[in-house]
This record gives structure tokens, sequence and C-alpha cells, in this order.
């Protein structure tokens, strides 16, 4: 996954959110499914529904919100996040290629 | 006209005839029966209930009768109908008035999406309405009754009525139904409660139900807001033990324990949303019914 590809939620407010803290919940009403996100997920939705994001700039916001161990993987995690949130259709992922 | 007006007389020629009309919470339901049962149960346990007459609007036109003529003596068993649908199959005879509270049950919980119909005891202190959600075996009915029987409010045992409009919960205050364990607990704890005849061998074991505290009847119709919302967990020998919980997670606990959480969707949702946003939650375990009730009395005031 490319840092430049842009990140958002699907189109026609399909996907409702609700935080507290560090988790929130979301509702797909394409779905009628409700997911409980935790942690790195609950930023990734919190920036998503403020505005478009792409990969870099969710791996800045995240390095700004998290400490990890030396060893901590965090953009094969944020790629494997990506992946399952788009397979439940809670985020759309387009690749942002030059015109 | 409150239902101990009546005579028994009156209450079978009634449950015979057109139906006996019966104001129970925000709903008008009539029921009728030629099951002498049922007219007992209904008079031990729902006489602090209105009588509504018969031009009122009518919610629920439920009946508990007999199959057929021949069934009424041989392998005696009942049908609970609604609106002439029979939902269920048929439940022995002497299962009658429990056929009844369950038959209602259902017809709220199927046919009152104007709410966001909880499977949770709620009752009422302070102007609060501390809410109970479980499944069967939580205990959170024997919190109920422990609850009612030292003073507080009962809004109901079995189903929180969330008003999908303000938010509020809406009371149904109808008899407790305890199941096995239960009834002695109770019994030992509140010697002073009105509980009617146990039934027997029920598809959940022995059901007695305890009659509803007048004062709550007559307040049937006042909605309270919602303070708190307690996950409850009877376990055998433990300790009192209430821990805060994370909205999120209530928030799925609570739609987990909604009979049409689905049906209503993203208003569901959201009022679970609201729901939780205006309470404060709690998973709680418990083994001490007084240690319970000295707990809770202490968080509402």
């Amino acid at each position: 996954m490319s840092g430049a590809c842009i990140i958002t939620l699907p189109k026609n407010r399909l996907i409702c959110c609700r935080f507290w803290d560090n988790e929130c919940v979301l509702y797909n009403q394409l779905t009628g499914e409700t997911h409980l996100i935790d942690d790195m997920g609950t930023e990734i939705f919190r920036l998503i529904s403020e505005k478009t994001a792409t990969r870099t700039q969710l791996l800045q916001s995240l390095h700004s919100v998290f400490e990890w161990d030396i060893d901590f993987d965090v953009e094969e995690v944020l790629d494997n996040l990506i992946l399952q949130y788009q397979k439940l259709g809670l985020i759309v992922v387009t690749e942002n290629t030059p015109a | 006209m409150k239902l101990a007006t009546l005579s028994k007389k009156a209450v079978i020629q009634a449950l015979n005839n057109d139906g006996l009309r019966l104001k129970v919470g925000g709903f008008n339901v009539c029921l009728s029966s030629s099951v002498v049962a049922v007219a007992d149960h209904l008079l031990g346990l729902y006489g602090a209930f209105d009588v509504v007459d018969h031009t009122a609007f009518i919610d629920f036109y439920t009946s508990i009768a007999p199959p057929s003529k021949l069934r009424r003596f041989f392998r005696a068993n009942v049908n609970f109908s609604f609106d002439g649908h029979i939902p269920f199959k048929p439940l022995p005879y002497k299962q009658a008035s429990a056929l009844f509270e369950w038959g209602l049950n259902w017809c709220i919980a199927n046919h009152s999406h104007h709410y966001l119909v909880i499977h949770a005891a709620v009752v009422e202190r302070n102007g609060q309405a501390f809410i109970f959600p479980g499944t069967p075996g939580s205990g959170k009915s024997t919190l109920c009754a422990a609850l009612v029987s030292r003073g507080w409010r009962l809004l109901s045992d079995e189903m929180t009525l969330l008003s999908v409009a303000d938010g509020w919960v809406y009371p149904i205050p109808r008899p407790i139904s305890l199941k096995n364990r239960s009834l002695d607990v109770i019994r030992d704890f509140a010697p002073d409660v009105i509980m009617g005849p146990v039934i027997k061998n029920t598809a959940k074991g022995a059901i007695g139900h305890v009659r509803p505290p007048d004062d709550s009847v007559n307040l049937g119709e006042i909605p309270v807001q919602p303070a708190k919302l307690i996950f409850p967990s009877y376990l055998k020998g433990s300790k009192t033990e209430l821990t805060p919980l994370s909205k999120s997670r209530a928030l799925l606990k609570v739609a987990e324990n909604c009979f049409n959480y689905n049906i209503l969707g993203l208003q569901g949702f959201n009022s679970v949303g609201d729901l939780v946003d205006a309470s404060d939650c709690y998973e709680f375990k418990y083994s001490n019914l007084e240690e319970a009730v000295a707990l809770f009395t202490e968080l509402a005031h």
C-alpha cells in the first residue's frame, strides 16, 4: 500500500461512529453490523471521520499519539487494519495516482 | 376503576365475554379466557391495575384458551393468541397464567418499535432509572424484586422501554417473574412480598410471580431519565463487586440484549449510544442481596 493512497469513510454517512476515550463503536447502515474498535483503530477512525487522510498522514498521526517498542512494525499493523476495515466495508481506500 | 374492586365473578364474566381490558403501563390490553386460574392470577397480582372501558383504544387483543373442547379434558393444554394469531405451541393447562405473562412480553417486544426494547429490569430511585440488562439466569429479576421490596419503584422486571423519541425510560410495571431458587431467595429476603402460586415444570423450571407494588402501578405512565446501566451477574459465593465498564463496551452489551435493535437500525444505534452517554456504566457481581441493595441505595443518593 502506497503512502499516498487515500482513506475515507464510505459516502452517504453509511458508517456512524461514536467515540469514548480510546474506543469507538461503528454502525454500518448497509450491513446493520455494529463494531467495537479500540486503540490504533480508534485513532484511525477519529482522524478519517474529521477529514480524508492519506496512509502517510495516518502513520504520522499514530506516531504522535502512541509510543511503541522499537521492534514494533507499525506500518504492517496499519496496513493489516486498513485491509480488515476495507473488507468490512468500514472504509474506502483509493490509490492516489497522478493525473 | 381498579381491578381489585371487581368481584371474582365479574372478572370471570368479563374474561369469558368481550374480554377484560386492563391498562398496563402505556398499553391497553384486552384478555379473553375461560381458564379460572387466569382470573385468579389477575385478581391476585393485577389488583392495582386500572380496568379501561369499551371506548378505549386497545393495543393488544389477547386470549388464553384451550385449542379444542377435547383438550379441556384430555392432556389439557392452552394456547395464547394475539389478534387471532397463535405465535407459540400450546402449553399445559396449569401453565396458563405464565403463558399470559410470556405472551404479553412477546406482544410488547414485537410490536412496540417506538421504543428500544431492552431485555432488562429497571427500577427507579430519586428520579434515576437503574437499568439491569441481562440474559436469563443473570439475577436481574431477583435483584429487581429485592430492590422493589425495599421501596424502589418498579418500572419493569423484564423489559426496559427506552423511548426512541426522547430517550426516557417508560414504565411497564407488571408482576415480577422469579424462577427456581430465586423464589426462596426472595421469600427469605422479603417475607412480606405477595407471590402468586408457583407453576412447576415449565420450560424455565418453577415460576412464581411477585405482585408489583401499588405505587409503582399508579405511576405507570410517568417516565424516568436513565442514570445507571448495570450488567448484573449472580455468582454463588462471590463478593459484591461493582466495576466501571467503558461506554463502548456497554453499548455493545446493550445492543446484544435488545429485542429490536436490528429492526430500528440507525435509530437503535443512536438510542443505545445516547443511553450509554447519559448513564454511568458498570458490571456487577453479587451473591448477597443485602449488600447489593445497600450499594445501589448509596449509589442513588
